[in-house]
């Protein structure tokens, strides 16, 4: 036990670290002490303690700006790896993502719809966008497990062939939508490839309370997922009963995976590589994967994203342009260090 | 007192029949074979057995009691099922092993130190102690189908259930895996395995079901049930009477 607490506060320790660091950079260098009296100024009760010394300009970038995007980095990334874990392991594949069943064709096309049909151009960026989104990924979603279920039952193949369909097909009406209403190109496309530019407080309050609830989840379902990769029938055997952790587990991961696109976009790779990075160190045991997912997938989500707002500032490029970027070397390295572990 | 009783089971995918009109007790404390030619409904009836599917007429009972009437996590504290196919994840030997016990501890728990001695005991008899840190990603298929045996003992129930556990195994760990079974019928575990290779069954078997399309043809002690009419008749293939030089036990080739 004080092993895992020791755990959990490295891994704590290091995401803050990380987080406070990441707040310094940017197009206006905010130095590291003043980031730090920033934040203890806000805490409740502890606010008298520091004098402050800093611009207030510098208070309201940290606050308005780099802290919501930095937070909202770990948020989603921490939330689209603990969703490819689960993905992962009930489709018992390690190429699923979160997306796979559906999730960002279905937050693309609500996005599309959104930006294109019914937002007036002037209220793009107001919180309805997300909304959207999230619509439209938990409606793909709920047709991906209609349309992939057999004699009633939801088997990994079916659910991926289903995925595989609904997902095209939802592809093809956005790029009709996008052909059709071409003056708004630019904004649908920026979404699609995922971004954290210009996110609020308010994405993040609207991504917490899906990736906190589904991490829970998570946890408690680890053991079952456990079981449940060694097949539908040694596992029924093994007392799991298997249509309903499948269904918990997808239900989970779904909601994760759509709160984290809605509020983000489509940024791809966080929720394939790093779950699938960590199952080739840590092994399989899904208590430890999750742990590890979540604080390595935040981290990576955190760098890329500080990468893809300061590399090249004062432009900005997309981060899942830089997840891959960064993520694609890194995997194939993996793979070709570690044997084959799906054999 | 029969252990398990399968009472006038059919079963059917869809509307294609798969077991008919099918009857049969188990003891415990022997070995069984279920044999018969593809698509005779030798996996169905296993899955029947470990309630993973529901008869669509009659009733399999446990302790007779209808299986219906247990819960899945009672089910697996009673019957352990080696599937045909398993996936290998890159879990150690060790805790692949203790997933076997799972059905002994709640969700948020972990293995007791009883559950691991257990589970050390399980990797001892099937020989694998010496692999357990190591990854079953790794292994080979011999020493793989050990792990899953060791898993299934460390359930200790008294019923096991296997689907062609000697498929993939050259004839040593063939061999090595049906003795393992046979010691573990000995203590007193009914033991169910489907084999497609009549000699294992009729070497190591006390008693074989041969099913046939659906129906339980034939059976009874492997002396009594592989003569080469119902080879001939089941399998479509002829064979001479041979019986081994030491165990008088039938063998069966062309």
């Amino acid at each position: 036990m004080s092993r895992a607490v020791r755990r959990c506060g490295g891994a704590f320790l290091l995401l803050f670290l990380a987080a406070v660091v990441a707040t310094t950079l940017g197009s206006v260098r905010i130095n590291l002490g003043h980031v730090l009296g920033i934040l203890v100024s806000r805490l409740p009760g502890l606010g008298k303690l520091v004098e402050p010394t800093w611009p207030l300009a510098h208070e309201m970038i940290v606050l308005r700006v780099r802290l919501p995007r930095v937070l909202l980095a770990l948020v989603v990334g921490g939330g689209l790896s603990v969703a490819g874990v689960l993905f992962q392991g009930s489709l018992r594949n390690p190429l699923a993502d979160p997306y796979i069943i559906g999730v960002s064709s279905g937050a693309s096309l609500g996005a599309a719809v959104g930006l294109l049909l019914v937002i007036p151009r002037g209220w793009v960026g107001h919180g309805f966008l997300p909304l959207f989104a999230f619509a439209g990924a938990v409606l793909a979603t709920l047709a991906v497990a209609r349309l992939g279920q057999r004699r009633g039952r939801l088997e990994p193949t079916g659910l991926l062939l289903a995925g595989v369909a609904v997902g095209a097909f939802l592809t093809a009406l956005v790029s009709l939508l996008m052909v059709l209403r071409i003056e708004n190109l630019q904004d649908v496309y920026l979404w699609l490839m995922g971004s954290l530019s210009g996110r609020t407080w308010g994405h993040l309050s609207m991504a917490v309370p899906y990736v906190a609830v589904g991490l829970v989840l998570a946890l408690f379902l680890a053991k079952d997922l456990n079981v449940y990769l060694l097949g539908e029938e040694a596992a029924h055997s093994l007392g799991i009963d298997v249509q309903r952790v499948q269904r918990l587990v997808l239900i989970t991961g779904a909601l994760m995976a759509a709160a984290c696109v809605a509020v983000s976009g489509v940024i791809g790779f966080v929720g394939l590589m790093v779950p699938h990075a960590l199952r080739l160190i840590v092994g399989a045991e899904h208590r430890r994967l999750v742990f590890h997912s979540l604080w390595a997938g935040a981290l990576f989500l955190l760098v890329a994203d500080t990468l893809a707002r300061t590399v090249f500032a004062p432009l900005e490029v997309p981060v899942g342009i830089v997840t891959a970027f960064v993520g694609g070397p890194f995997f194939i390295y993996l793979l070709k260090r570690g044997s084959d572990f799906y054999g | 007192m029969a252990k398990v009783r399968v009472d006038r089971v059919s079963y059917a995918y869809d509307a294609e029949p798969v077991l008919d009109d099918v009857s049969l007790s188990l003891q415990p404390g022997r070995f069984y074979a279920v044999v018969g030619p593809n698509g005779a409904g030798k996996s169905t009836l296993l899955k029947l057995l470990d309630g993973y599917i529901q008869p669509q007429k009659g009733a399999v009972y446990l302790n007779d009691k209808d299986l219906r009437s247990y819960s899945v996590a009672e089910l697996a504290r009673e019957i352990a099922l080696i599937p045909q196919s398993s996936y290998y994840f890159p879990f150690t030997v060790e805790e692949m092993v203790l997933l076997g016990r799972s059905p002994f501890y709640s969700r948020l728990g972990t293995p007791s130190e009883q559950d691991r001695r257990i589970a050390q005991a399980s990797m001892e008899v099937t020989g694998i102690a010496h692999l357990a840190k190591r990854l079953v990603s790794e292994l080979s298929g011999g020493e793989r189908q050990r792990v899953t045996i060791a898993r299934a003992f460390a359930q200790q129930t008294e019923v096991l259930l296997l689907d062609e556990p000697t498929t993939h195994l050259d004839l040593e760990h063939q061999i090595n895996t049906c003795q393992l079974l046979k010691e573990r019928s000995r203590e007193g575990v009914t033991v169910v395995a489907v084999l497609h290779d009549l000699n294992l069954a009729a070497s190591f078997c006390d008693y074989i079901f041969v099913l046939d399309a659906g129906r339980l043809r034939e059976e009874g002690p492997p002396g009594e049930v592989f003569t080469p009419e119902l080879i001939a008749q089941v399998f479509k293939v002829t064979v001479p009477s041979l019986r081994h030089p030491v165990t008088g036990r039938p063998i069966i080739t062309p």
